[in-house]
């Protein structure tokens, strides 16, 4: 899987990486992970970033990442769910290996969970299932949810003009967090980037019904999932 | 019990977000009968005044644009202490009607402390411009307080606004209105209102739900210069209280505070906003912003309105201060003639010509510049261009470790340093402005031009004004190199400097208004 297969790599792609790491050398390197994805290190670095505030890994400056608890549990499933794709290509659709491979590693990302279920349930059903392999049933659990619908998320500095976002997650510090809040930038309102000023920063917002503005360093604490008009 | 409440002067409060037209109801309330001063300790203004009102003398005073009562700046920190120990007898929240959902946080606020509030929907006639109605009955129900339309600069809605004030004042209810928290937070909530009702009694004058919401949502200090000390089994049931709300939810408790208090006031808005058009209705407001923040108009434009801000200051103000210097030396001269006449020693002739009259003329030669660019810069804010100003040019000043808002002051350095140094005020955050003001003084004035040109003409005849424009530039550099230094090692420790603004609506100011605030200001200097 090459970075020409898609235009962006969804953190998704970030998490099973180094969950693969995590299993042949124990230690994730940034250099590692660049390699695997096949993309630059600096691209690694600001994902990490990301990955960091939402709570999926730890990194002590500069050196190697560890996945959290959470992280660990979500690049588990993300892995489960490319095999359990996978296996129902070959298994009942017979579509070549490596095809299969890559259209799972596409199809994954924007699958339900419900649908998911449903082909484990099929697969376990006709006994082409080895229980010990797979994480076990993805449970339709609400955190859960929110979790893998998390891994799509923007923060609002990407966001761009004329779209609209709905707020997942405010990862600021606490005196810029309390400003947020007072502003009403909280987590679950509507957010729309309306403009930009002419030298690029700072940027202009409509929330709760007023203009906003910030600057993009300030924006890209602001988590947000992209909402179609 | 009548004679002393005849007796007793009670005191307003005015608490509102900036731009929502408090300034101007201010001035409707107490007209020239104000007085602007300083907030002990802060640089932050006072403002006060009084009402008459039925034979009595009312006290307002106006408190700090605030969007909330956190103290996390100085603005809310003077507003909130001020709430909290001088208790004033009715609160006035003006809330700006086109912008109600946000403007209700800090009502909010207001209830939960159970402050008397009366609320002054002001802006009233812009809502029909953007073809939203409130039904103001059902905002009264439900915040059980009054609830009064008003377009203080038209004087709208005045009369009834007072006398709502005054029924209040007279019988403070006590509504108490409850706010239900999220479910994460409510019966901890409970359980500590309950702990504070049986261990604390000498805090009866504030709602035991208050003190409690303080103590969860992170205000300790707060609670504790109210009642003087915490038993022990308080601040313990505090920490494992907050302790197991974080973990359970893995948020702040402040977070999930405010986001409660935001779900409330949706319930509010669902019910009481009957038509939003705020999708279709482009406003003036928008339509003008496409010019003035367009990508390749918003610099130019930008430039000429601070171009005309720096002639207005200096053209218009340099011969009004030529006519006070001419005036006090007049007066230097008239006072030393006739002291001499009179026999007086020498030492006291000095000491009236240079030392008072010289002295008091020095300062006030200032006044024309200073009262013209004070001017000027409230008509760009209470229009709402200032904003906007602040936002064209924040990347260019970010560089620096400045704020957008220094521009002005920087660019005024160039002229005079002292009026420069006063339109730092409309700098929120003290760190920004305290850089700001100290590297000022290296924007090199107009008074040091003819110094400049006198040592140049001497040591530097060939290149004379390479050199001048380079001591410009000198200053200029310095400038930013300082602003650097005092942003990452001085400075360091203070409230963290952000640009999250608001953008607020264009609005036509009112020539009138400035008038009364600035006769205000003017005291204020002296």
């Amino acid at each position: 899987m090459s970075k020409s297969d898609f235009l962006n790599l969804a953190l998704e792609d970030y998490l099973k990486a180094m969950l693969n790491i995590y299993d042949s050398e124990k230690i994730i390197k940034v250099s590692e992970i660049a390699k695997k994805l096949n993309i630059s290190k600096a691209s690694v670095t600001q994902t990490i970033a990301k990955l960091k505030k939402l709570g999926f890994v730890n990194q002590e400056s500069y050196g190697p990442v560890t996945l959290t608890f959470t992280g660990m549990e979500t690049a588990k499933r993300i892995r489960d769910k490319n095999k359990l794709i996978k296996k129902f290509l070959t298994e009942i659709l017979d579509v070549d290996d490596k095809i299969a491979e890559r259209d799972a590693c596409l199809i994954e990302h924007v699958l339900s969970i419900t649908t998911i279920n449903k082909m484990y349930e099929f697969l376990k059903k006709i006994e082409k299932l080895n229980d010990e392999n797979y994480f076990g049933k993805i449970n339709i659990d609400a955190k859960e949810e929110e979790i893998m619908e998390t891994i799509k998320v923007k923060t609002l500095k990407e966001l761009g003009k004329g779209h609209k976002g709905k707020i997942i997650k405010v990862a600021a510090k606490s005196a810029i967090k309390k400003r947020f809040l007072e502003m009403g930038v909280t987590n679950g309102s509507e957010i729309e980037i309306t403009g930009i000023a002419p030298l690029g920063d700072p940027i202009e917002v409509l929330i709760r019904g007023y203009k906003l503005s910030l600057r993009k360093s300030e924006a890209a604490d602001i988590f947000v999932e992209e909402i179609n008009k | 019990m009548d004679n002393k409440k005849k007796e007793k002067i009670f005191t307003i409060a005015l608490v509102g977000n900036p731009n929502s037209g408090k300034t101007v109801i201010f001035n409707n309330l107490t007209g020239s009968r104000q007085h602007v001063g300083n907030w002990p300790g802060v640089t932050v203004e006072k403002k006060e005044g009084k009402l008459f009102y039925r034979k009595r003398i009312i006290n307002v005073i106006d408190l700090p644009g605030i969007y909330s009562l956190n103290a996390q700046s100085e603005d809310e920190k003077v507003a909130r202490d001020y709430l909290v120990f001088n208790k004033p007898d009715v609160v006035v929240n003006i809330i700006d009607s086109s912008n109600l959902e946000r403007n209700l946080y800090l009502t909010t606020m207001l209830l939960e402390m159970g402050m008397n509030v009366v609320i002054a929907l002001n802006m009233y006639d812009e809502c029909n411009a953007r073809k939203i109605k409130i039904d103001i009955k059902k905002l009264t129900d439900i915040l059980r307080i009054p609830v009064v339309p008003t377009i203080a600069t038209k004087k709208i809605g005045m009369k009834e606004l007072i006398s709502k004030i005054y029924e209040v004042m007279l019988n403070p209810s006590k509504c108490n209105l409850e706010i239900k928290y999220k479910s994460e937070i409510e019966s901890d909530l409970d359980f500590m209102e309950n702990m504070i009702k049986d261990y604390l009694t000498d805090s009866v004058d504030y709602p035991a739900r208050w003190i409690a919401l303080k103590l969860i949502e992170g205000e300790p200090e707060l609670v504790k210069q109210i009642v003087k000390s915490l038993p022990e089994i308080i601040t313990n049931k505090r920490k494992e209280i907050i302790n197991n709300i974080e973990n359970s939810s893995g948020e702040d408790v402040y977070v999930l505070i405010s986001e409660s208090r935001y779900d409330f006031i949706k319930n509010i808005i669902r019910d009481v906003i009957i038509h939003d058009n705020e999708e279709s209705v482009t406003s003036v407001s928008d339509k003008i912003d496409r010019i003035v923040t367009n990508k390749f108009l918003g610099i130019p434009i930008f430039l000429i309105i601070m171009f005309g801000i720096f002639a207005i200051t200096f053209k218009l103000g340099d011969p009004l201060k030529g006519w006070i210097e001419v005036f006090f030396e007049w007066l230097s001269k008239i006072a030393s003639a006739g002291l001499t006449n009179l026999g007086a020693p020498g030492l006291l002739i000095s000491l009236i010509t240079k030392g008072i009259i010289g002295g008091l003329g020095s300062v006030l030669v200032f006044l024309p510049n200073i009262f013209l660019l004070f001017l000027a810069i409230s008509l760009l804010e209470d229009s709402g261009y200032m904003a906007r100003a602040a936002y064209v040019i924040d990347r260019f000043m970010h560089l620096f470790g400045l704020h957008g808002k220094a521009f002005i002051p920087l660019l005024i350095g160039f002229g005079c340093n002292v009026p420069a140094v006063m339109a730092t005020r409309t700098l929120d955050n003290k760190k920004d402005r305290l850089i700001t003001i100290l590297i000022n003084p290296l924007m090199s004035c107009s008074a040091r031009l003819p110094v400049y040109i006198l040592f140049t003409g001497v040591f530097f005849k060939k290149s004379q004004s390479l050199i001048v424009f380079s001591l410009y530039i000198l200053g200029i550099l310095l400038a930013i190199i300082m602003a650097f230094i005092l942003n990452r090692f001085i400075y360091k420790g203070e409230e963290e400097s952000f640009f999250i603004m608001e953008l607020p609506p264009y609005r036509v100011p009112t020539i009138k208004e400035h008038f009364n605030s600035y006769v205000g200001k003017r005291q204020c200097l002296y």
